[in-house]
């Protein structure tokens, strides 16, 4: 199969991307994408004004609540809370829609499709030609397995929206989790983009000199190359950033800088959450 | 402050086969303004390295502030620590030195590592962002900074443990014109008395306003170790160990002529230079 060269159409209409197109505006996603999270994390909202530390235990007891209920109705009422909670802290639905609600659904959605027809229990309808039966106990399994997933991962991107990174990894290292572990966070999260720029320029440069169409085997080899040299630059930068840290007094152990504040509105929002978790897991709703 | 800062008795030191210093000697006083001259490849950066314990000699022997430089003696936590609190070295690549997720934890890092109470490392954050004028990058990604204010916060990241030596590896390296001018001058008069500065560089251009002595690495070798203003003098040492070269130049009024040239401007010999 060809490759269609840069900024040359080849269908005839729309514009089709070719693999190094498409990678490096893959690669400018990821950077606009946390650009557009550290944006919404200054927001003047509502979860934004929260200490990061009560925000992580508040979203996670929701996100335990969520997957824990029993019932349809429980779960529709998590998600609208999710949903009230995006707004209020001004995250535009449209934004929730593309970047979390289509993906988990379609995803979710095909793990579960064939639990809708192979669960017993009473048919509402088949499937026109083949006749499989439709259920709805089978139904009722698939809208919770999407509710659930939904729910959760809507809490969970409402976090990372509404707070800065490295206040999530300041929060987690508070909450008593290892500082190695926080470290790595923060450190993938850093070059993470370092080595996107070296990638995006990596592809760039190759954009730039191509003259021809690849075919497949040329434009494996060329992601293959890519990779590995991206492979070799991480371990480079990796023993080069070991020793900036031990220039600077490392030895093992991360010590960080915590000054979080924590005032009444965080223990009411605290309170709320855990009351909302305590009653949905403690009454079996 | 008096003492001496580095010893280097006919060190040595290889990656694999390649040698990177071969029979490196000198002495730097505490105190002292030091440029490390040298053409890629010359060994500045090993050398570097080497003076602020993250490499150690294969051979000869080196020592920092009176202490063997040398892997077992730093694998005592007394002397890495001791050491760590006098020396500071700024690297290259800032993208390497600035590893944390904001500026302020960046500046916070060093400090916290050598175990300063919270409340010191707050005060000297705050000290430092206004010293460098980077209070309103503090919040800010480092991956999301200019190369200038990269560098600044990473020289920063390093002065703000206050270390009695501050090495340097090119510290002008991929500057614009004003961010560099910026560093010089802070270089020249914002790093206060008594300090010892050894800046790694091939950028001749700034080596007068903060350097008194240059040493001349060539192919692993001291080539030169005299005041900064004679080996500036000494075109023909400057051509051998490849920091100038011969350039053929036109002046506007049609006169043209050769002389040598460095990287950033013309090194003239005379008036008919």
């Amino acid at each position: 199969m060809n490759e269609p060269a840069y900024g040359v159409c080849s269908c005839g209409g729309k514009k089709r991307r070719g693999l190094l197109e498409s990678l490096v505006f893959g690669l400018i996603g990821v950077e606009s994408h946390s650009l557009e999270a550290e944006t919404t994390s200054v927001l003047p909202g509502l979860l934004q004004r929260f200490d990061p530390r009560i925000k992580v235990v508040a979203l996670l007891a929701l996100i335990i609540a969520a997957v824990s209920t029993q019932r349809l109705t429980v779960l529709a009422l998590m998600f609208a809370l999710a949903t009230g909670l995006a707004l209020l802290s001004k995250i535009r639905l449209i934004r929730l829609a593309r970047q979390v609600w289509l993906g988990v659904f379609l995803f979710s959605g095909i793990i579960v499709l064939p639990a809708v027809f192979i669960v017993p229990g009473e048919a509402i309808t088949h499937l026109p030609l083949i006749g499989w039966p439709i259920t709805l106990q089978g139904l009722r399994s698939a809208a919770f397995v999407i509710g659930r997933a939904e729910t959760a991962a809507t809490l969970s991107l409402l976090l990372v929206l509404t707070t800065p990174w490295p206040h999530v990894l300041k929060a987690l290292r508070s909450l008593g989790v290892p500082a190695a572990i926080v470290a790595i966070l923060g450190m993938t999260y850093r070059y993470i983009f370092v080595l996107t720029q070296s990638a995006l320029q990596m592809a760039e440069a190759r954009q730039s000199r191509l003259m021809a169409p690849l075919d497949g085997p040329a434009r494996r080899r060329l992601m293959l190359t890519m990779i590995g040299t991206l492979l070799t630059k991480t371990l480079a930068l990796g023993t080069e950033v070991h020793a900036a840290m031990v220039a600077r007094g490392y030895r093992g152990e991360v010590r960080l800088l915590d000054d979080f504040r924590t005032r009444p509105a965080d223990w009411a929002f605290l309170l709320a959450a855990l009351g909302i978790a305590a009653t949905i897991i403690g009454a079996r709703l | 402050m008096s003492g001496t800062a580095f010893d280097f008795q006919d060190v040595t030191y290889a990656y694999r086969s390649q040698r990177a210093l071969d029979g490196v000697s000198f002495s730097v006083q505490l105190g002292e303004r030091v440029a490390l001259l040298g053409a890629n490849g010359s060994g500045k950066s090993t050398l570097l390295r080497m003076m602020d314990a993250l490499c150690f000699a294969g051979g000869g022997t080196a020592t920092a502030l009176g202490a063997p430089l040398s892997e077992k003696a730093f694998e005592d936590e007394v002397a890495n620590f001791a050491f760590r609190r006098r020396v500071g070295l700024v690297f290259q690549n800032p993208d390497v030195q600035l590893f944390n997720p904001t500026v302020l934890d960046e500046l916070a890092f060093g400090p916290l590592q050598l175990g300063w109470a919270t409340q010191r490392v707050k005060d000297a954050i705050e000290a430092t962002l206004h010293r460098f004028g980077i209070a309103h990058l503090k919040d800010r990604p480092p991956h999301r900074l200019s190369g200038g204010e990269k560098k600044r916060v990473a020289i920063a990241s390093v002065i703000i443990t206050e270390p009695d030596v501050l090495l340097l590896d090119e510290p002008t390296a991929a500057l614009d014109p004003k961010s560099r001018a910026d560093l010089v001058a802070f270089l020249a008069h914002g790093l206060g008395d008594g300090r010892t500065v050894i800046a790694a560089t091939h950028d001749l251009d700034i080596i007068d306003d903060i350097s008194d002595r240059a040493i001349v690495l060539s192919e692993g070798k001291v080539a030169a170790d005299a005041p900064t203003l004679d080996i500036l003098h000494d075109i023909d040492l400057l051509r051998r160990t490849h920091l100038v070269f011969e350039h053929h130049h036109r002046h506007g009024d049609g006169h043209e002529h050769d002389h040598p040239h460095g990287v950033h401007g013309h090194i003239h010999q005379g008036p008919e230079g």
